[in-house]
């Protein structure tokens, strides 16, 4: 086997199949923590969303799920084992907030506990501040938040006001400012919160709600996920003690944004887990509805929305899943002990390598769910906008995955961005690949495709694309120079080529590595899925690299490119229909998600 | 106590079923598996059992090819102390009566206080396991058991009869309890207790080291039952309904003479 891939590598080099980790993959134990979390999810709070969404900013029943929860051990994945964590790695991670998804309200709340609101501490908390708080967090018994985000500083969280001043006598900050949006804001016991030093440098804080001069406002009425606690966090000279600064003074910024990466690769394996559930609502009613003497799932129309979202789910899947093993793998090659000091500096090394696949599964995941979520309610047709069917309430939920944990916007600008930074630092050869992408492009090929290869056009397919990537990022870096990075429409359609790229390259490589384990029937499906994504996938690919093109080239260069586009996005998807219907009869039939 | 439970594992009851080429069973390829419903609240009983007297050991066992590990590695995850898998690729074509020869080929040198089963396996539903192991070896044999409580020296358990009704029955020790759905709440295994059970000891014997008996009774086919044919709606004004609904109970049924 190659070496392990490193971030943003997929782009420049071909990959194989048994470099990617699938969900086939998953581990007995990993199985069986799905399984106690679907049923707990299903009989346990499932019951009780509707009322948790109902109840006007009453977080009774919300909290004492949360602290079943934490008898299950849910919230012990990512502790390390000596403050009672289990320390499982993301895959686990992954695994579990999938189950956990469908459940729109307290999902939210369980991520923003388990993931931003108790990963910072595990991260940079001292040996007194983890005996302290963190086996609090890892039960259930108090609950976490994060506290970035301002008024006036959203996506620009680095303008935060927040201000922290050491009081005279060097025992406590003095803290003053405003947290806005804070998931668990009126249930939590413990904020990480940010903020600067009157010098500007950044530092965060382990706040208990109890400091003096603390307090929760009022809470926001939102438009989903509604049963959850979003509300302000104000600080009215609170006084923090020393002890609980985290990490050192001027490296608040970093905590902040590490475990933001990690919360966007939980958002996209959660996103995952709603949109399963609620394409399978959507295949029981519409398998139930009758309308013209027949159900739903009878009608061609149907059928293509149920193949559409299906193959859509299973590249969202492939990709979540291949990343938390690269993250998982990475992680494990570590040389450092767990117990050196420095385990979290190398460990986020590590994950911060693989920046640029984080954003493309927060994007193409939570952009997915939205189609699903859009869909679904399609399906149950009048009933889908009624509040008494379920359509309804994951259309509402499913929104904010594209605003939280870093806009979509912002992830899209962080992939190329962060590419062309790895290339600048020699991470990744970009300009010698995209010379030779230029190269190829102009040399006329007549090659046959080797039939026998599984796969083969989808594979030539993605290798094509990968070089017309190369070669439009390098036209774009060409013509702006360091000046591109004002240039956002054009890095934008960059991201949507490098997110496409990889969703067909986890799609198809994923189907290739488990091809042989699986039975006759299983194997027809897989292929079907893996047409259907190519297809579609290639489409959007297709029109982001055409308004590239249009956007950066002129004259004969544009007219080059274009036909090199025409050429490399050529995909040969024969047998289309059949593979929509096979696709969505398989699902139709067993009314589950098939994979 | 030395505690034992049977466990199967059969797929999940909302699949879409298909025969297999042979027709002595159905399909196995692309089913979800998950434990035997029955056998959870064995399980359960088992772990509770366990817990309560000190000093107890409980095994859990199951029959079958290498998945049905998922289902033994549930119940030590639940809180058995160590497994038994009797490996058995061949495990849907077996009569009952060779299982439970199996099963009690592997007890007869244990000892076993108590074995708890479920009542029957939701895909086979044959529910003689537990009467013939109970017969095999010698135990007492209590079934469709709603409740359970260990006494000294023997066990009281609630029987649920038909009409309704209950029976408060004393079991002697040593005895196969065949559990009731209902039971108890089978807990759901905690993701520390998923991870300790990782590290205790599951053992495979062959089936072939266990059984040495031919079966008794044979399945000649599985199929699925001729559809009966559907209702009849009738559509039109009520006047004309009335009409045919009235001509429909003369000619058919005993109803309007
Ligand atoms: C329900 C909910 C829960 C939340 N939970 C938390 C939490 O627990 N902790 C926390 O700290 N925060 C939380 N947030 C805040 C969330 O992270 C922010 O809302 C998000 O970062 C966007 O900031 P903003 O709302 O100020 O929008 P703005 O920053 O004003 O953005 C508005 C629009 O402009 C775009 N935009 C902004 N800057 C750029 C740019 N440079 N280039 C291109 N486009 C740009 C954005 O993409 C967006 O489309 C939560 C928000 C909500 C709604
Ligand atoms: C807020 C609201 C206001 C309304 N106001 C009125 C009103 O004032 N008067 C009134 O009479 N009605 C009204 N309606 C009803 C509305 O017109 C119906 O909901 C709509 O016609 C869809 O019917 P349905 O809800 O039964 O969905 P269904 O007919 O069950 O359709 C469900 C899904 O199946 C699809 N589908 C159904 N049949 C086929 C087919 N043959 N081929 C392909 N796809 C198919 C549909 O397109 C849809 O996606 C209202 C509905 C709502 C929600």
């Amino acid at each position: 086997m190659s070496e392990l891939l490193k971030g943003g590598e997929f782009l420049i080099r071909e990959v194989s199949k048994d470099e990617v980790f699938t969900p086939e993959d998953l581990s007995s134990e990993q199985k069986q923590m799905m399984e106690t979390t679907e049923q707990f999810i299903k009989n346990e709070v499932m019951p009780d969303v509707d009322a948790m969404d109902n109840s006007n900013h009453n977080f009774d029943l919300l909290v004492s799920h949360m602290k079943q929860a934490g008898e299950l051990g849910l919230f012990s994945i990512y502790a390390p084992e000596e403050y009672d964590g289990l320390d499982l790695g993301l895959t686990t991670g992954a695994c579990v907030v999938e189950k956990i998804a469908p459940a729109g309200s307290f999902s939210v709340a369980y991520a923003a506990h388990v993931g931003i609101g108790s990963l910072p501490l595990i991260y940079y908390g001292t040996k007194e501040q983890k005996e302290k708080y963190l086996p609090k967090l890892v039960s259930g018994e108090w609950i976490a938040a994060y506290c970035l985000t301002e008024p006036d500083a959203g996506t620009d969280a680095l303008g935060m006001r927040a201000v922290a001043k050491l009081s005279d006598d060097g025992k406590y900050y003095i803290l003053n400012g405003t947290k806005q949006f804070i998931t668990n804001g009126s249930i939590a016991d413990l904020y990480t919160v940010f903020a600067k030093t009157p010098e500007g440098e950044y530092v965060a804080f382990l706040v208990e709600r109890n400091f003096e001069g603390v307090s929760v406002g009022r809470e926001e009425d939102k438009m989903g996920i509604r049963g959850s606690s979003t509300a302000q966090i104000m600080f009215d000279n609170a006084k923090i003690p020393v002890e609980n600064l985290l990490g050192k003074v001027g490296e608040g910024h970093k905590i902040a944004f590490q475990v933001l990466d990690e919360g966007r690769f939980v958002l996209g394996a959660a996103a995952v887990g709603a949109a399963k559930a609620a394409l399978e609502d959507a295949v029981v009613y519409a398998n139930d509805r009758k309308q013209f003497g027949m159900p739903l799932t009878k009608f061609g129309a149907i059928k293509e929305k149920i193949a559409d979202m299906v193959s859509g789910i299973y590249s969202a899947e492939s990709l979540a899943y291949r990343l938390a093993g690269l993250y998982d793998e990475r992680v494990s090659t570590i040389d450092v002990g767990k117990d050196d000091p420095d385990y979290y500096k190398y460990y986020h090394k590590a994950l911060e390598d693989y920046a640029v696949e984080c954003s493309i599964t927060k994007v193409y995941c939570s952009e997915l769910l939205d189609k699903v979520a859009d869909e679904v309610v399609q399906i149950y047709g009048g009933y889908g906008f009624i509040k008494e069917y379920p359509a309804e309430r994951y259309y509402r939920d499913s929104r904010i995955n594209r605003i939280f944990e870093g806009t979509n916007e912002i992830n899209r600008y962080l992939v190329p961005g962060m590419l062309l930074k790895k290339g600048m630092k020699g991470e990744l050869p970009l300009v010698q690949k995209a010379k030779e992408a230029l190269d190829i492009m102009m040399t006329p090929s007549f090659e046959e495709l080797d039939e026998s290869v599984r796969f083969i056009k989808e594979k030539t397919l993605i290798s094509n694309l990968k070089t017309m990537f190369l070669v439009l990022a390098g036209a774009a870096v060409q013509k702006y120079m360091d000046k591109i990075k004002n240039e956002q429409e054009v890095l934008f359609a960059l991201a949507d080529m490098a997110i496409g790229i990889f969703s067909m390259e986890s799609a198809v490589l994923r189907a290739d590595k488990v091809y042989d384990k699986v039975s006759d029937a299983k194997k027809k499906i897989f292929e079907s899925a893996v047409k259907v994504a190519t297809f579609n996938l290639n489409e959007d690919i297709a029109k982001a690299a055409k308004k590239a093109a249009y956007f950066v080239e002129e004259g004969d260069n544009l007219m080059a490119i274009i036909s090199g586009i025409r050429r490399f996005t050529k995909y040969d998807a024969s047998g289309l229909l059949q593979a929509k219907r096979e696709l969505a009869n398989y699902t139709i039939e067993n009314a589950k998600y098939p994979f | 106590m030395k505690i034992l439970v049977c466990v199967k594992q059969v797929p999940d009851m909302e699949s879409k079923f298909k025969i297999d080429s042979s027709s002595k069973w159905y399909d196995q390829s692309d089913l979800v598996y998950k434990i035997n419903e029955y056998d959870e609240y064995a399980a359960e009983e088992a772990v509770r059992l366990k817990e309560k007297v000190s000093g107890s050991e409980l095994t859990v066992l199951s029959i079958g090819p290498e998945r049905v590990k998922d289902a033994i590695r549930k119940v030590l995850a639940m809180g058995a102390d160590k497994g038994i898998h009797i490996l058995d690729n061949e495990e849907h074509l077996k009569d009952p009566f060779q299982k439970a020869s199996a099963i009690a080929e592997y007890a007869k040198s244990e000892n076993f206080d108590i074995i708890f089963t479920g009542l029957q396996s939701q895909d086979r539903g044959s529910a003689q396991l537990a009467p013939l192991l109970a017969g095999m070896l010698n135990y007492s044999f209590v079934s469709t058991v709603v409740a359970f409580e260990n006494k000294e020296g023997y066990v009281e358990v609630a029987r649920e009869l038909e009409g309704g009704l209950r029976a408060k029955v004393k079991v002697k020790l040593p005895a196969v309890v065949a559990c009731q759905l209902g039971l108890n709440t089978p807990r759901y295994p905690t993701l520390p207790n998923i991870m300790k059970a990782k590290r205790k000891e599951l053992k495979t014997v062959n089936i072939e080291e266990l059984l040495k008996v031919e079966p008794l009774i044979e399945t000649e086919k599985v199929y699925f039952p001729e559809r009966k044919a559907g209702g009849i709606v009738l559509e039109g004004k009520a006047d004309e309904m009335a009409d045919e609904l009235i001509k429909i109970l003369k000619e058919k049924t005993q109803v309007v003479k």
